[in-house]
């Protein structure tokens, strides 16, 4: 119970994800465009010959601010549909089309209660808001996060429902929409009678954190830092930084709640004198640690390592130094002594408490818009000027923090002689460091042709245990975030071996750090449980390790060209050829449910350029229908295929049609079966798409469709392993 | 086993769509459903088989049903041939 928790917990977390990962920019916009428009800016700097009121600069910077604020005003809306996403298994573009009507449907149905109630008059001060022009209950990103939970929830459960027939084509994906909006129809309703309640509970909730003063502070950067391990701190942080947990202020004569928002709206407003630090202390903690304290650990474990490792070292520990201090992703960083040293780790999450809580008390104004690294310093702290932020004093505390950083974690490592990078014995991780050298280095070599086998995907696939151990796979800003079947395939020293600084476990959920790097480690490796070779991983790995054979063994297919014999296990490996020239496509696009549902077998498909039917192979030809628009042959390797010219062309009982062959007949690879009319067809008004299919499908482990845009007759189609 | 006899009404007979909803349907049940016309007697989970029978309107067939779900199969089975074909 508590690992399916924590499974879903982890995938709440990195949901967030993508609407989070807008914010960077958004803040950028809203910061540039808002410093600049700021009255007090412009008076400091001397600015109003330039920037004034109806010129040309003042309405590109207005521009910007305004962009950037509409993302942070519509935030719930962005959570109702990146959560939908992130959590939604599978037809994620549906869940995303869900979250958003959902939210609207549910909103609008608070709206209608809210007019029946009298109004805005008629409810507590503060508790409404306008949303998308609607007005409705403050709910902040919660709103919207209730809305992509539940959304996806009911995906999850319906995207593949079938309905009776006469109602079918409301079934499937389509259904998701619909009852969403019946759902959150009545959740609107619920809420309207609920909110309220916990409306007040939050706000109690918050005063309480708020009233609790500097040692409140200090507990919320102690948690904070502590959740980062398990990677719940987006959840841990979100509420303070975007609900009323966080405290709500009146800005420019709107409520606004949410640390962060609050921020933004000051920043937005052109009458902010100074900033409120009771919203930024849940911020401006990160800047002395991220940019200063934790660089300046990365150099102490860089003068602890051994000398014949520093070199090595030196490279990992200075990009990690420099990625915390720029971008304030700290995790690449922290992974390094994290599990190594987790005492170290304590020490840390003290004092990163101990930093929010002197920015409160030094009352540093500095907001963020995702981390505390010198990007969001320079725009939200210095580009404010120091009257507005006071953010001199990150600067103060962050030297003294580095001078802390650096004799702590030197004397903590020397004196417990701690395993940090570089001092580790010399058996277990450097081997490991070589393997992957080693694999790497064979991957360049192959890497020749564009069919070379992706070897660090291989290596991240076959530590996760296998394509088939995969239940699950996504990834936040730095850890491949997996949800596996069996936990006990998973294989650490493989991972590490794949780039990854650390491997986390819990129940099936299993995270594997790799830093800002991870969205490509990620693509890469989705594209590679696509290839053939995913399914192989046992035999590709005994490959490499043969050295010697390695080339021969794998040839590298050669491109568009007939029959590649690819060594793929133990599997025999057959092609069919393209049937047709013009342009192939995915059975999925075919414009007919018989097809691109399957279910008269797998395949590819052709859209013609020209009226003529060849054989994909060496065969013997089953049938040619009486109407001559299909024909069925089996291969000389007993595939049955079924070649079916247009759709619903059975209706022109042949006319248009001339067949070349008959039942019986022996053919050979490019012969041509059947010559159609193109034209006449189209002008009778049906598709000429051609479906090539393996009828038997079933006696095969894989088919692979190989073709893609324009082919032409006997390129490789579909690759099919026994 | 069960059977039936069942003459084909669809104006196209059993070309490659009614094809592949029969042998989908037939894969259903466990029992072994076959397919006679004119004494040549297929398997209806074989798609390639069933097609290359050319059955047109107007034909009769015979399915015969057997195996031990063949009370919900014979009535599914007849359903569906009078549903759709």
């Amino acid at each position: 119970m508590k690992d399916k928790i924590f499974g879903v917990l982890q995938r709440v977390g990195r949901s967030f994800m993508l609407p989070i990962a807008l914010l960077p920019v958004a803040g950028l916009l809203l910061g540039l465009g808002s410093s600049f428009t700021n009255a007090t800016t412009i008076e400091t700097y001397h600015l109003g010959n330039i920037i004034y009121e109806g010129g040309l600069l003042y309405t590109i910077l207005d521009i910007m601010s305004k962009a950037g604020s509409a993302v942070f005003d519509n935030l719930a809306l962005l959570f109702a549909m990146g959560v939908s996403i992130g959590m939604a298994k599978k037809e994620k573009e549906v869940a995303a089309l869900s979250g958003a009507i959902a939210y609207l449907v549910m909103n609008t149905a608070i709206s209608a209660l809210i007019s029946a109630k009298g109004g805005v008059e008629a409810m507590a001060a503060n508790s409404t808001t306008s949303v998308l022009g609607i007005t409705t209950l403050q709910m902040g990103v919660f709103g919207g996060i209730l809305v992509g939970l539940g959304v996806a929830a009911l995906h999850n459960r319906f995207y593949k429902i079938e309905l009776p027939q006469v109602l079918s084509f409301f079934g499937g994906t389509r259904f998701v929409p619909i009852i969403s909006t019946v759902v959150y129809l009545f959740v609107g309703v619920i809420m309207f009678f609920l909110w309220p309640v916990v409306q007040s509970g939050i706000s109690h909730l918050g005063t309480l954190v708020l009233r609790s003063g500097y040692a409140g502070t200090w507990i919320y950067g102690i948690l904070e830092r502590a959740l980062i391990p398990f990677g719940l701190h987006h959840v841990f942080y979100m509420p303070f930084w975007q609900t009323e947990l966080g405290g709500s202020m009146m800005i420019d004569g709107n409520m606004v709640s949410g640390a962060q928002n609050i921020f933004f709206a000051e920043l937005a407003s052109k009458s902010t004198t100074e900033f409120s630090v009771s919203a930024t202390r849940f911020m401006s903690g990160k800047f002395p640690f991220m940019i200063f304290g934790l660089p300046a650990a990365a150099f102490a474990m860089y003068r602890a390592a051994r000398p014949e490792k520093k070199k090595m070292v030196g490279s990992l520990l200075l990009s990690a130094a420099l990625t915390s201090m720029i971008t304030g992703i700290t995790e690449p960083l922290e992974f390094t002594f994290l599990f190594v040293a987790p005492l170290m780790y304590a020490v840390h999450c003290v004092l990163a408490g101990l930093s929010y809580m002197l920015m409160h008390i030094l009352n540093v104004g500095v907001g963020m818009t995702f981390s505390g690294g010198a990007i969001d310093l320079t725009l939200f702290g210095i580009l404010q000027g120091n009257a507005k932020t006071h953010w001199i004093w990150i600067v103060v505390v962050g030297l003294v923090y580095a001078v802390v950083y650096y004799f702590v974690f030197y004397f903590m490592i020397t004196k417990l002689n701690l395993k940090t990078p570089g001092r580790e014995p010399d058996d277990v991780e450097p081997k490991l460091y070589r393997r992957s050298d080693v694999n790497a280095a064979k991957a360049e070599k192959k890497a020749g042709g564009s069919a070379a086998v992706d070897m660090v995907s291989a290596m991240v696939l076959k530590g996760l245990g296998g394509k088939a151990n995969l239940s699950d796979l996504d990834c936040c800003a730095t850890r491949l975030r997996v949800t596996v079947q069996n936990a006990e395939l998973v294989d650490d020293a493989m991972l590490k071996a794949s780039g990854a600084s650390g491997v986390i476990h819990k129940g099936n959920g299993v995270q594997v750090i790799y830093g800002p790097k991870v969205s490509v480690i990620k693509s890469n490796l989705e594209n590679f449980m696509e290839t053939p070779e995913a399914e192989h991983l046992d035999s590709l790995f005994a490959e490499s390790e043969a050295e010697t054979t390695v080339e021969e063994t794998k040839p590298e297919p050669e491109q568009n060209s007939a029959p590649a014999e690819k060594a793929a296990g133990s599997g025999e490996c057959l092609t069919l050829c393209t049937h047709m020239n013009g342009t192939a496509i995915p059975l999925e696009e075919v414009e007919d449910e018989v097809f691109s549902q399957k279910i008269l077998g797998d395949g590819i498909a052709i859209r013609p350029a020209e009226g003529k039917l060849y054989a994909p192979c060496d065969g013997t030809i089953e049938t040619v229908f009486d109407t001559r628009h299909a024909v069925n042959m089996t291969s000389a390797d007993g595939v049955e295929i079924l070649m079916h010219i247009g759709i619903d062309t059975v209706k022109l009982e042949g006319k248009y049609f001339e067949a070349h062959v008959s039942d019986g007949q022996a053919v050979k690879k490019g012969d041509l079966l059947i010559s159609f009319d193109m034209e006449a067809i189209t002008a009778a008004g049906y598709k000429l798409t051609t479906p090539m299919l393996v009828c038997n499908v079933d006696d095969y482990a894989a088919l692979t469709p190989v073709a893609k845009g324009t082919v032409s007759v006997g390129e490789t189609a579909i690759q099919l392993t026994k | 086993m069960k059977t039936f006899t069942y003459t084909i009404q669809d104006e196209v007979g059993i070309h490659a769509r009614p094809a592949g909803l029969l042998a989908k349907k037939a894969k259903e049940f466990q029992s072994t459903i076959t397919l006679e016309k004119g004494g040549k007697s297929v398997n209806l989970t074989k798609l390639m088989a069933v097609m290359g029978m050319g059955v047109k309107c107007g034909d009769t067939v015979t399915v015969s049903v057997d195996g031990a779900d063949e009370e919900t199969a014979f009535a599914e089975m007849q359903a569906f041939f009078q549903q759709n074909l």
